[in-house]
């Protein structure tokens, strides 16, 4: 699955023909939800059309990108001439007018940018390098370094050499290196010319699991430079230094890496919203789509890494995997704290072939509302300033501004909320909206360390019933520190993490009650309308 | 629904130590049925793309390579072809130590096949390839017909377990590399390999391989204490009376009751004697009076007592007494002994004498003459109890579940999935993926040492349990479609409760 050699071309829209979103009306909503509940129809499902490029679980995700999509005339003409400024760009080598260096000097590394310099510092013989949990590497065909998560590119030439040896090895066979196993860690290959891309991971997560991380570091690239430049670069010089172009995206690609530990976001496929009472929504939504402008694709007003509203260009959908790149960039650079950026980004896989224009900024400084605007023209930054200026001040003249401040204040719910005893946190996912609701993390989870060993539990029951030949229905787990039930329908999925001292009986009946609350709450917990300019 | 798939028989001709084997296809094809009208698609099964073993130090030097290679199958493979296979297993696990230099790789993952890398002792590295299963799809317009690998078919810990195996079998019978390579060099080294693996990798029938094979473990047969006393005292007896016996083993129905071995050797020497010396034997006493797969009868009518190793027929002038050789203890006191098995009815048991010592036609005499009657009269009074026991029990009813259970203590395994072996099928009663629902469950139990209990619904509504606890690992498989998670857990513990009840499992 992960060689390009079998993987079938899916177009962006329809990953699976079967999945199209269908329209539902809000009448065809059951009351009380079982599991016969068909698609569309669950706790959280939008209403009127999805807002999302319809995704099921991981599967679309090792999917090609397409290239020569037909489907967007009109953003692509625009698109060509971008890519054109840009191969003047990479002609000139340095930082020239060309997508990478105005990206540079966007992302300015600030605070954190210690902690970078720290792990590129460390010594690649040392145990510590050895043993950290997730290596991520990044390779040209050449062999020559890309990108490590962990010590310099330079230090770890040889291995990547050694690496790349490997891949063109038994690819002379005619065969695709896949992963090697070996007692407690496995090192994970895929293969996405003119890239490669290699995990060592000790977390325990399928190669399937690993897969999917590895292609959010590849789309990570494709959306600094597209993929018509990626290999244009390699055509033209084979041992070009890629991380010329990179320069100053590291941090954007370690805050990714960080993300898919602990976000069960990019696990889902899925994408968590603020919890917000319908009416603030509702304003905060129209408003926002009242704030159009000419060339706008699509408007997303984030809390943190919490989608409060989306609009979009009529007949366009975001993928997840571009919304939460959108959202890991403007959550790695704190320049965009300090007033309005604009910079070109692709969205691989709305489009792998052309540069969008993102107007990125916070409502204030201090706030953590971030506004994207997406813009096919690049000379669009005071229009979508405008714009912007525009959404403020209908959000205050409406008096929700306030509203909307106070709900950042509790961007989640505790699960007592629920009442369900023994519960100690939960993942429900609506399969047609996309979206997901979780509740905040619980005691036991409040570290770092466990926080992330909740979501490894989460991981083990999602890659169980999503296994690639052998899908479960259901899977129960008891072990000595917690239960775990995972549940999996056509219309949502369901994780739930009780106290070890619950019993099957009181997860059975935990069920039922969830799903009813949720049902309760969606108009809080979920988008329900998707609305267009 | 019963599949009929082909059991992994190794028949080692006991005598001179030498592999007979039934050489089978390598692929074989089986047509799925829900294809079979129209579209043809041909299914293949994992089928073994080459085996061999290396040492990297015995070719350090540019050139040399050929030197590393100790044993190569399919021989016919081109020089430069094998140096290159060997190189790339060197690579994979040079590479791993960069992460972790003493657990290096033990499986290579390829779209067409898998690898398997074992280091049984410093430097000998033994791998094994094995052909992913696959479906070969017809094309339209007369284009070469399509294929799909599904390189997620196959598990890790089933395979590994097998190349495990056939280190430990070569081993029973011919002590470790080192011994043979510092009694004859290279040399007498790739004889023995030769020797020994040609034969055996043909016995390997690895489309049937499943979670049985990750365990190792033993059957053990129900007995009451009476006659396992009875037992017992039989093996001191003959211990006493023949004193050049050093270790006995008694089975029954091919079920293990007693056995004087270091488990892990008793572990492989059961292994030998149920799956190649057992079944070889049991075939003419299933045939026909007439047929001529028949032994002559011994024309002893005292008892039913015979050699199944060493001489057929004790009567015959020319009888050679010579018994095959085994080596037990081989991490300290290195024995090398003979192997005697002895079989009256369906009790058989195994006598093993020093190799230094040379068996005479007047030992085996003695022993016929000691042991035949007595075996004889044990091997009915044992039928006797078990049919009573079964009896006590009640009629047997076709149970809603089907379960494995497996102790890692004492090695202990019982499955009512696995049908009934015979010398040449053995039936499993589900369905292949539940298998395989079975190892994944297993391989995250093995992930953690603390008890577990994982219940999972797949998507043809089975139900498959797997609990872990203390050592002990039990699943079931349950045919109930329409239950929910609290009947499932009801129904195994019912279950533990008639078939495990003084086991603790986790709830």
């Amino acid at each position: 699955m992960a060689a390009d050699v079998h993987s079938k071309g899916v177009t962006w829209d329809t990953p699976n023909g079967n999945l199209a979103p269908v329209e539902h009306l809000p009448n065809s909503r059951s009351e009380s939800p079982t599991p016969g509940l068909v698609e569309g129809t669950e706790p959280g499902a939008s209403q009127e059309r999805a807002m999302f490029a319809h995704t099921q679980s991981f599967e679309d995700l090792t999917a090609d990108v397409e290239l020569t999509g037909s489907h967007h005339s009109e953003v692509e003409e625009v698109e060509e001439e971008q890519q054109g400024g840009l191969e003047g760009g990479v002609e000139g080598g340095v930082e020239g007018e060309g997508g990478g260096g105005e990206d540079a000097a966007v992302v300015e590394p600030k605070p954190e940018v210690q902690a970078v310099v720290r792990e590129k510092e460390e010594d690649v013989t040392s145990e510590t390098w050895r043993s950290h949990k997730k290596h991520v590497f990044v390779l040209s065909e050449a062999g020559k370094p890309i990108y490590t998560r962990y010590g310099s590119e330079e230090a770890l030439s040889s291995t990547m050499g050694v690496m790349m040896a490997l891949v063109s090895f038994v690819e002379a066979d005619k065969n695709v290196i896949l992963s090697i196993h070996a007692d407690g860690f496995r090192v994970v290959f895929l293969r996405k010319s003119p890239l490669v891309l290699v995990c060592v991971s000790r977390s325990g997560q399928s190669d399937g699991e690993l897969w999917r991380e590895l292609h959010y570091v590849y789309y990570q690239i494709l959306s600094l430079l597209t993929l018509p430049q990626l290999q244009r670069v390699f055509q033209q010089r084979q041992s070009f230094d890629l991380r010329r172009l990179l320069s100053g995206s590291e941090r954007v690609t370690a805050g990714l890496l960080r993300l898919l530990e602990m976000d069960a976001g990019l696990m889902l496929n899925a994408t968590m919203s603020l919890p917000l009472c319908s009416t603030t929504r509702n304003v905060v939504c129209t408003s926002l789509q009242a704030a159009s402008s000419k060339n706008l694709v699509f408007s997303v007003l984030l809390a943190g890494s919490r989608l409060v509203a989306l609009i979009r260009k009529k007949e366009q959908h975001l993928h997840h995997t571009d919304l939460h790149l959108l959202s890991n960039l403007a959550a790695s650079s704190s320049s965009f704290r300090q007033g309005e950026g604009w910079t070109p980004v692709c969205l691989p896989k709305f489009n792998a072939s052309g540069f969008f224009h993102a107007h990125i900024s916070y409502l204030e400084q201090a706030s953590d509302l971030c506004l994207i605007l997406v813009s096919t023209d690049r000379e669009d930054f005071f229009n979508l300033s405008d714009c912007k200026q525009r959404f403020l001040d209908r959000l205050k003249k409406r008096n929700v501004y306030q509203a909307l401040q106070e709900a950042l204040h509790t961007p989640t719910y505790p699960v007592s909320q629920v009442g369900i005893p023994e519960l100690w946190h939960f993942v429900y996912k609506s399969k047609s909206s996309g979206l997901y609701t979780s509740p905040e993390l619980p005691v036991p989870y409040r570290t770092e360390e466990e926080q992330e060993r909740l979501m490894e539990l989460y991981r083990y029951l999602h890659s169980r019933l999503h296994h690639p030949t052998r899908p479960l229905r259901s899977i129960y787990r008891c072990t000595n520190t917690e239960n775990l039930l995972g549940w999996s329908t056509s219309g949502f999925e369901l994780y739930l993490c009780f106290s070890p001292l619950a019993t099957k009986a009181l997860a059975m009946s935990a069920v039922t009650k969830l799903l009813k609350w949720i049902r309760k709450e969606e108009d809080r917990l979920f988008i329900l309308n998707s609305l267009t300019y | 629904m019963f599949l009929i798939k082909g059991m992994p028989i190794r028949l080692l001709q006991g005598r001179t130590n030498e592999l007979q084997t039934h050489s089978n296809a390598d692929d074989q094809v089986l047509t799925d049925p829900r294809m079979a009208s129209g579209m043809q698609e041909k299914q293949y099964t994992p089928s073994l793309l080459s085996f061999f073993i290396y040492n990297p130090k015995f070719g350090p030097r540019e050139g040399e390579e050929e030197k590393k290679i100790l044993f190569y199958h399919p021989c016919d493979v081109e020089k430069n072809e094998k140096i290159r296979n060997v190189g790339l297993c060197e690579a994979i696990v040079q590479f791993t130590r960069t992460f972790c230099p003493t657990k290096p790789a033990k499986s290579l993952h390829t779209q067409k096949n898998r690898q398997f890398f074992h280091e049984p002792e410093g430097n000998f590295w033994m791998v094994m390839v094995v052909r992913n299963p696959m479906v070969e799809k017809p094309s339209k317009d007369g284009k070469p017909p399509t294929i799909e690998y599904q390189e997620e078919e196959i598990l890790d810990t089933v395979y590994g377990a097998v190349l495990q195996q056939c280190y430990s079998m070569y081993k029973l019978f011919n002590g470790t590399f080192i011994r043979a390579f510092e009694a004859g060099g290279v040399e007498l080294l790739t004889q023995k390999l030769e020797k020994f693996f040609y034969r055996y990798i043909q016995t390997l029938h690895l489309q049937s391989c499943d979670l049985l094979d990750v365990f190792g473990g033993i059957s053990f047969f129900p007995l009451d204490k009476m006659t396992y006393l009875k037992i017992q005292c039989f093996v001191n007896r003959v211990e006493e009376s023949l004193n050049l016996v050093k270790y006995t083993a008694f089975l029954y129905n091919d079920q293990l009751i007693w056995s004087g071995l270091e488990q892990d050797d008793m572990r492989i020497l059961y292994k030998y004697l149920t799956t190649s010396l057992f079944p070889r034997h049991t075939e003419p006493e299933l045939a026909g009076r007439d047929s001529p797969l028949r032994p002559e009868v011994t024309g002893n009518l005292l008892h039913y007592g015979r050699f199944l190793t060493g001489p057929a027929n004790l009567k015959d002038p020319d009888a050679k007494f010579r018994f095959p050789r085994i080596f037990v203890n081989t991490e300290d006191n290195y024995e090398e002994l003979h192997l005697i098995v002895y079989k009256a009815m369906s009790a058989a048991v195994c006598f093993m004498v020093n190799a230094s010592v040379e068996l005479t036609r007047e030992f085996c005499e003695q022993l016929d003459a000691l042991v035949g009657p007595q075996l004889t009269l044990l091997a009915s009074d044992i039928c006797e109890q078990y049919n009573i026991n079964k009896r006590i029990s009640g009629p047997e009813k076709e149970p809603q579940f089907k379960f494995i259970y497996f102790n890692h203590m004492n090695l202990a395994e019982k499955s009512t999935i696995h049908m009934r072996k015979t010398a040449s099928v053995s039936l499993t009663s589900v369905h292949p993926d539940l298998m395989k629902i079975l190892g994944d469950i297993n391989s995250d139990f093995a992930r953690v040492d603390a008890d577990e209990e994982i219940i999972v619904k797949a998507m043809t509504d089975y139900w498959v349990v797997g609990k872990k606890s203390d050592q002990r690992e039990l699943y079931v498989i349950l045919n109930q479609k329409n239950a929910n998670l609290i009947e499932v857990n009801e129904e195994v513990k019912r279950l533990c409760a008639t078939q495990f009840n003084n086991i603790f499992f986790l709830d």
